[in-house]
């Protein structure tokens, strides 16, 4: 990237800290303007209590991911390629998939670490609502574009396998896996930002992690820490998202997108 | 025809591909021979006329009905061929008169609606390894590599020849493009790059539908010269289609001109220009004079095939 290009985007993210600057110089007494949140920062960055929340939701985050990676990526390409396996799981999926991740926290509390614990899963209780409602989040767009993905591919192409003398399963792994992975790593683009969104949101309410931390500095009324959490949330969300955008894009390198 | 292959000295030792031999063809519906005069000689005595030799590919009373939501589209109806071993048959005939479902019939995509399609005495049953296919729109995996696309069929049964596979890519002038993704490289590259994954697996039979269709004139006319240079080395029986006239002309045996939809046989022209030909031939007056007749016979299929469709576009 050129420097002009550099200096416009400097701008872009400089100008939002002067609006802050100003409007919590007059605002509100609630909302602390960037130095104290800067300040506040800087003591909890060298504060264990920051780190283990953050490596809390970081590791829920990516192993509630693989999982979903896991189960979302060979459910989304049966369904998609298997007209029978489809019309057995799709309509059950597709009724479950509307219901907002937040509608699913009271269940969660309620059912999941009764029934963890149940299932032996013991000192696992607490983790089950947020594991669960985060995966939500990440499975659907997976799961979809999974589908989309091997719906989109041209017949011909299996034809061509076919003529070539591939078998059904030699043709759903040339053919139907390779051809839908670009749609699947947009899944997962999608699915990484999501996990965050959930992850957040069930936190808040379930306990654990930067969820927690930001929801208990308001009750606590510690507002700059607020800010604190919000920014790490963004941060981390943006890494994660960033990191399964690059490796996914150069494991497709016959995309012709892909090459930046 | 009598001059043909003569440099491939062993190929036609036992299929003599004379003239009128394979004229096995006749207009099923209309019940009388619509082919050209004075090539029925040999026509047997149940008023087809047949293949003398084995055919390689029967075609009998082929009828396919498209029946998306009750529209009823007869696509191709009561069509009889016959294709010889080795023979090179281009299918020549308007946009939308079913010669592409005359082809995914062959090559076992789709199923007859009433009929049948013989391949060495058996009927087809899906697709297969022995009758290979190249696409209108290129169809290379564009997530292989151009070497991982030509090894494909092969490797499907563990039986990659990799001098072979070198070999065919330093004909088609491929080599050193092994590590390239398709769409790196240049269209008349990229239907190289697909022969040659069909000839690595190397089919009896290749059904070729509108190759060239997206290539340039140049390009177009190189891998049309390249095709016969191939096909002249090895044996194999091509099905090729196209719409266009100088095109079918150059490369065939026998033209199978087509009606419009629905997709009948309106005449078989044989081609008696000698092998092995190249851009020379397209001067020459015999090839007019095919290409006058060939012209004639596909005008008024051309115009009743674009009323059809006019009369769709108003429909839909």
């Amino acid at each position: 990237m050129d420097a002009a290009r550099l200096a416009k985007r400097g701008i872009s993210i400089a100008s939002i800290l002067v609006v802050w600057f100003v409007v919590s110089a007059v605002g509100p007494e609630t909302l602390p303007g960037p130095i104290a949140v800067a300040t506040t920062f800087a003591e909890y960055v060298v504060d264990p209590v920051y780190w283990s929340a953050v490596g809390l939701s970081t590791a829920r985050v990516l192993g509630t991911f693989v999982l979903a990676v896991l189960i979302g990526v060979p459910l989304g390409l049966l369904i998609g390629w298997n007209v029978v396996f489809g019309d057995f799981t799709y309509p059950a999926l597709e009724l479950i998939r509307p219901i907002p991740p937040i509608a699913w926290i009271p269940f969660g509390i309620l059912v999941l670490p009764t029934l963890a614990f149940s299932l032996g899963f013991a000192n696992f209780e607490v983790q089950t609502t947020v594991v669960f409602i985060t995966f939500l989040g990440a499975f659907f767009p997976i799961l979809l574009n999974g589908i989309e993905g091997v719906r989109g591919i041209d017949d011909e192409y299996s034809r061509a396998a076919h003529s070539l003398g591939a078998a059904d399963w030699q043709t759903f792994r040339h053919v139907i896996y390779p051809g839908a992975l670009p749609s699947v790593h947009t899944g997962m683009v999608v699915g990484m930002g999501l996990a965050w969104v959930n992850l957040v949101a069930a936190e808040m309410i379930s306990g654990g992690g930067l969820g927690f931390m930001t929801w208990s500095a308001y009750t606590g009324g510690s507002y700059p820490v607020i800010f604190v959490g919000m920014i790490t949330i963004g941060v981390l969300g943006y890494l994660s998202s960033t990191i399964v955008r690059y490796v996914g894009a150069s494991q497709l390198p016959w995309m012709e997108s892909a090459a930046a | 025809m009598s001059e043909r292959k003569q440099t491939t000295d062993d190929r036609n030792e036992n299929s003599q591909r004379t003239t009128g031999e394979y004229d096995g063809l006749r207009n099923g519906r209309s019940g009388h021979e619509t082919g050209t005069e004075g090539r029925r000689e040999r026509e047997g005595g149940d008023g087809r006329a047949r293949a003398t030799g084995d055919a390689l590919v029967e075609i009998n009373e082929l009828r396919k009905i498209y029946d998306p939501d009750g529209a009823h589209v007869t696509a191709v109806e009561d069509l009889d061929l016959d294709i010889g071993d080795n023979e090179f048959v281009t299918v020549l005939g308007p946009s939308g008169c079913g010669k592409s479902t005359l082809m995914e019939c062959i090559a076992g995509y789709l199923e007859p609606t009433e009929g049948e399609v013989l391949v060495n005495g058996d009927p087809v049953a899906g697709p297969d390894p022995s009758r290979g296919v190249v696409f209108q729109s290129n169809r290379l995996f564009p997530w292989k590599t151009i070497g991982q696309n030509a090894r494909f069929g092969p490797q499907m049964r563990n039986a990659v020849d990799d001098d072979r596979i070198q070999q065919l890519l330093d004909d088609t002038g491929l080599t050193g493009f092994e590590d390239s993704y398709p769409h790196e490289l240049s269209g008349g590259m990229q239907q190289r790059a697909e022969l040659v994954r069909l000839l690595a697996n190397d089919p009896d039979i290749m059904l070729m539908d509108e190759p060239f269709s997206g290539l340039d004139a140049m390009t177009k006319e190189l891998m049309q010269e390249m095709l016969l240079d191939i096909w002249e080395e090895e044996d194999r029986t091509v099905l090729f289609i196209t719409h266009d006239v100088a095109e079918a002309i150059f490369l065939a045996d026998r033209v199978v001109v087509m009606t419009a939809r629905p997709g009948q046989i309106k005449d078989v022209i044989d081609v008696d220009i000698g092998r092995p030909r190249d851009s020379s031939v397209l001067t020459s007056e015999a090839f007019n004079e095919y290409q006058e007749r060939a012209s004639d016979l596909i005008h008024d299929e051309a115009e009743r095939a674009m009323e059809q469709k006019q009369q769709e576009t108003q429909e839909a």
